[in-house]
């Protein structure tokens, strides 16, 4: 007795049908991610209108290099570079001043959260300098390590530790001197 | 307090408004439109926007040529009336002298 078992359909993946010129497939792929790059901007800057002009922007540029992307992998490396890089260099070129949280939500998260101390965690992030800013939002909203994060911001891992641990020890003072 | 779990529960990812990836696909539509225009509409913008600038020009040059020649026919007014005075003046001496 033999099964007939269905042919299985070899369906491209969102990249390779986005290369082609599908736009169905490059919303998909701007769906999977725009939280993401939305996010780290939205870290950096505290702006709700700034971080989607900045988001749109890493899309923008995405679809005009798409063809250099090579994988899924690749993908979310390059859009986490060129959103950090951009963030990095705006913040410099305009020297923008850290501003409070617009509308931070204090809705009721997970159980155990303080929204007050998210709130003040976040604006207490946006006063960092830029490069530290940058490392500490890969580090903790992208869960990525050190070696990770160095490929993305280009400076040596070593490098990458220190701006952390100042980072946290500036974060650590500023809390206990609020608290 | 733990702060690397307060840092990762504050910099939790967030969505941006309803629509973005819209929004995004609108913003390439605009910029594929403009790339798509055809070279001549280009061109004929550029020739517009020259035509105009040289307009401009011209007319500002014709104005100033205009001002210039009021002023030097106001010239020659003036010294004209001013010599026609010293004319007058000059009989006035002789008359006076011709009486002595």
């Amino acid at each position: 007795m033999t099964a007939i078992v269905p042919e299985a359909i070899d369906f491209p993946a969102p990249l390779t049908r986005a290369q082609a010129g599908d736009h169905d497939a490059f919303a998909e792929i701007i769906e999977q991610h725009e939280d993401m790059v939305y996010s780290l901007a939205y870290h950096f800057f505290g702006d709700r209108s700034r971080s989607e002009e900045l988001a749109q922007d890493v899309f923008l540029q995405l679809y005009r290099n798409l063809g250099t992307i090579e994988s899924d992998s690749h993908l979310l490396f390059w859009l986490r570079q060129v959103t950090t890089r951009r963030c990095i260099d705006l913040a410099r070129r305009s020297r923008l001043k850290a501003v409070p949280l617009e509308d931070v939500e204090l809705r009721a998260v997970e159980k155990h959260a303080d929204p007050l101390l998210d709130r003040r965690l976040k604006q207490l992030v946006e006063e960092l300098p830029e490069v530290q800013k940058a490392v500490v939002t890969l580090r903790y909203q992208e869960d990525l390590d050190p070696s990770e994060i160095c490929r993305i911001v280009g400076m040596p891992v070593n490098t990458v530790k220190s701006h952390l641990h100042r980072a946290l020890q500036s974060l650590r003072r500023k809390l206990e001197k609020h608290s | 307090m733990n702060l690397d779990n307060d840092l990762k529960r504050a910099l939790r990812r967030e969505s941006p408004a309803p629509g973005f990836a819209g929004r995004v696909l609108e913003r390439i539509e605009r910029a594929e439109e403009t790339r798509r225009k055809p070279a001549w509409w280009r061109a004929a913008a550029a020739s517009v926007t020259l035509a105009a600038l040289l307009g401009g020009y011209a007319t500002h040059k014709v104005a100033e040529h205009r001002r210039g020649e009021r002023a030097k026919e106001q010239v020659l007014a003036a010294m004209r009336i001013a010599g026609e005075k010293v004319r007058i003046a000059q009989d006035e001496v002789r008359a006076i002298g011709s009486h002595d």
